[in-house]
């Protein structure tokens, strides 16, 4: 039924198509409608008989121990998995499925494998899929009437002032424009497309500097007004609840998303904070967490994202709130002064070698080639900007349960990384870090990522950080000069 | 800043290496070399000073191969623990790797077709996380594959939780 609605999606470039096709072989206007509405039958019978004939062939069942599923029309498919390997259960209904009142279910384990990896069941009514949630979840008996406690975040409407801040701002309306122009294309509408565009463009060529203005200006407000709908959709009635044992994420206007995690899948936190977000005082939070797909799955959307664009200080909180206040910001190590010496001399580099060519160019043509300038002396100072920040945003900290490394210019990112999820350190040091007295760890994980560094620290401080960090498994194998105490063994905070 | 440091691992990688590795550059080598020295012999028109760059390049990979496999071999050690998998390669950039036995998933030992020739074996141990896998390479074809028994066995005996 919602697959037949939604096959009227397909319907209309079928018509358009025909219409395209037969006005050129010279149809009447009946023999046309009849062709289209033979169309139009055909594709969502189709696709209804279709659905039927897979809702037909699909049996689920979910025992003491495993939760089965067996699809397949032609080719038949069974899978099963184990209760207690169940990770995250995604609960999503776009707008024609919930005003039939029913669910797509996704069930998550903790394989870090491709796409289609998850067990979907598609689709089920509203009532099953939230029982469903809540027993493969565990601890039906223990879970309260949730939304009765305060939630650890809600949806204020004013956030939606850091929607525009995003580089998509800028390129957005452009992006959709080729995009647009390329699916006219397909549809044989370049010529319309063209004829709109001829006079247009000629009053550009007219008017060079108004006309690029103006388009700057039409670019911009288009994207914001996208960026700002986009927020609405995807976070509208946003609402971040702590159930027992669990975190459950519901958000969206048209599609009514949700997402429940389990908290000791939860490896820890990020608060990231884009140049354009930082600038205007927001911050993003997100999970660290096992069994969460990569954004492949929601496209553009980031899956671990537990929060739309935040007030900064709301971010930390809520980031303090989910790793147990050890989030904070306060109280993170510097890096030694080598780091930024480090930076600065890359980026001292990186607008030597334009001004080398630029230099090379000026003085082997013969036009006036000052031009050729501008490009280190725009670089300069972006380079420079750039080391600073970065040295500046380097820092690092142990905090009870939690590694907490920061680093990045344009995006600032803080990570706060559970220490009993570590499994495993790189320590890399490359010739000039080697030089410098620096080194790179990197933590690896099974979360997120997979690796999260302490970029550019001191080799001392760093080796400590590591070995403190996860008690016992870097110190048999470091040096410490005589008559320093090691420092591993305060034992494993839980 | 204190002094501390990672000590090297104990041990090095068979002997035998340095003879595989060095066929693995001259087999990448050689033909470059020759490549260099067939343009030169037929495209050009044979200049002295051109000859000399030449002849130095073809030096210079051959030096490379015969030097870069003894440097490798004096730079990559590992080491088993009860508790852990310890690396250390490179040799521009230096890598130590540390693996927990709680946190290993999987033991691979892989033996390519020339390396066969030589008894080696490599060793991968690998974590949950997509980052953290550890080669242990080129080592005795006998003795990786005690090795891996060694590493499978103490694995199931140390309880954790692999994710």
């Amino acid at each position: 039924m919602a697959s037949a609605v939604k096959s009227l999606a397909l319907v209309a470039p079928a018509v358009i198509g025909l219409v395209r096709l037969f006005t050129g072989a010279g149809w009447p206007v009946w023999g046309l409608a009849v062709a289209c509405a033979a169309a139009a039958v055909l594709i969502v019978g189709g696709v209804a008989a279709y659905d039927v004939a897979r809702l037909r062939s699909t049996r689920w069942r979910l025992t003491g121990e495993r939760l089965e599923l067996r699809t397949g029309i032609a080719v038949r498919r069974a899978r099963a998995i184990p209760r207690d390997r169940v990770r995250s259960v995604d609960l999503r209904a776009d707008p024609v499925l919930r005003m039939l009142g029913l669910t797509v279910v996704k069930v998550g384990t903790g394989e870090r494998a491709a796409d289609g990896d998850e067990l979907t069941l598609d689709p089920l009514t509203r009532g099953d899929a939230e029982t469903l949630r809540r027993t493969l979840l565990r601890g039906a008996a223990a879970d309260e009437q949730p939304g009765r406690d305060a939630p650890l975040a809600e949806l204020r409407w004013s956030w939606i002032r850091y929607a525009p801040l995003t580089v998509w701002t800028f390129t957005g309306a452009v992006t959709v424009l080729g995009v647009a122009y390329q699916a006219a294309e397909r549809l044989g509408l370049e010529d319309l497309a063209e004829r709109a565009a001829g006079p247009v463009w000629e009053w550009v060529a007219g008017h060079p500097l108004p006309a690029a203005a103006l388009l700057l200006a039409a670019n911009l407000v288009a994207g914001a007004l996208g960026a700002v709908l986009l927020f609405a959709e995807s976070w509208g009635r946003y609402r971040l609840d702590r159930e027992p044992g669990r975190l459950r994420l519901r958000r969206g206007l048209l599609t009514a998303r949700s997402l429940t995690l389990e908290e000791r899948r939860l490896r820890g936190v990020e608060v990231s904070e884009p140049l354009l977000l930082r600038l205007g005082g927001g911050a993003r939070v997100k999970a660290i967490a096992t069994g969460l797909g990569t954004a492949a799955d929601g496209g553009t959307e980031d899956v671990g994202a537990l929060a739309p664009p935040l007030p900064r200080l709301l971010a930390w909180g809520l980031a303090g709130a989910i790793a147990g206040r050890d989030g904070g910001e306060a109280g993170l190590v510097r890096h030694p002064p080598a780091a930024r010496r480090r930076r600065v001399v890359r980026a001292a580099v990186a607008v030597a070698v334009p001004a080398a060519v630029a230099g090379v160019v000026s003085w082997s043509l013969p036009w006036p080639s000052a031009w050729a300038w501008a490009v280190p002396a725009v670089a300069a100072p972006v380079a420079w900007w750039g080391a600073v920040t970065g040295a500046r945003s380097l820092g690092h900290a142990l905090a009870g349960r939690h590694l907490i490394t920061r680093h990045g210019a344009v995006v600032r990112r803080t990570v706060a990384l559970e220490r009993a999820g570590i499994s495993g350190w790189t320590i890399t040091e490359s010739f000039f870090q080697r030089r410098a007295g620096l080194v790179t760890v990197s933590a690896a994980t099974a979360a997120g990522d997979g690796h999260y560094e302490v970029l550019d620290v001191g080799r001392g401080d760093g080796l400590d950080l590591a070995a403190r960090a996860v008690p016992g498994l870097l110190e048999p194998f470091l040096t410490r000069p005589a008559g320093e105490p090691a420092s591993g063994g305060k034992g494993r905070a839980a | 800043m204190t002094g501390t440091s990672m000590r090297p691992p104990r041990n090095r990688a068979d002997p035998r290496a340095v003879a595989w590795w060095t066929a693995q550059w001259l087999v990448l080598m050689v033909p470059v070399t020759a490549a260099a020295g067939w343009a030169y012999w037929t495209l050009t028109d044979r200049p002295v000073w051109l000859g000399v760059v030449v002849a130095a390049f073809g030096a210079g990979c051959l030096a490379l191969a015969v030097a870069a496999p003894r440097a490798s071999y004096r730079v990559e050690r590992w080491e088993v623990t009860d508790d852990a998998v310890y690396t250390r390669k490179g040799w521009l950039t230096h890598t130590w790797q540390v693996a927990p036995m709680s946190r290993v998933q999987r033991i691979d030992t892989a033996r390519g077709p020339v390396q066969r020739l030589f008894g080696l074996a490599d060793v991968t141990v690998t974590t949950a996380s997509s980052a953290g896998a550890i080669t242990i390479a080129a080592l005795d074809h006998r003795l990786a594959a005690d090795l891996a028994e060694r590493l499978t066995a103490r694995t199931q005996a140390t309880p954790g939780d692999a994710t």
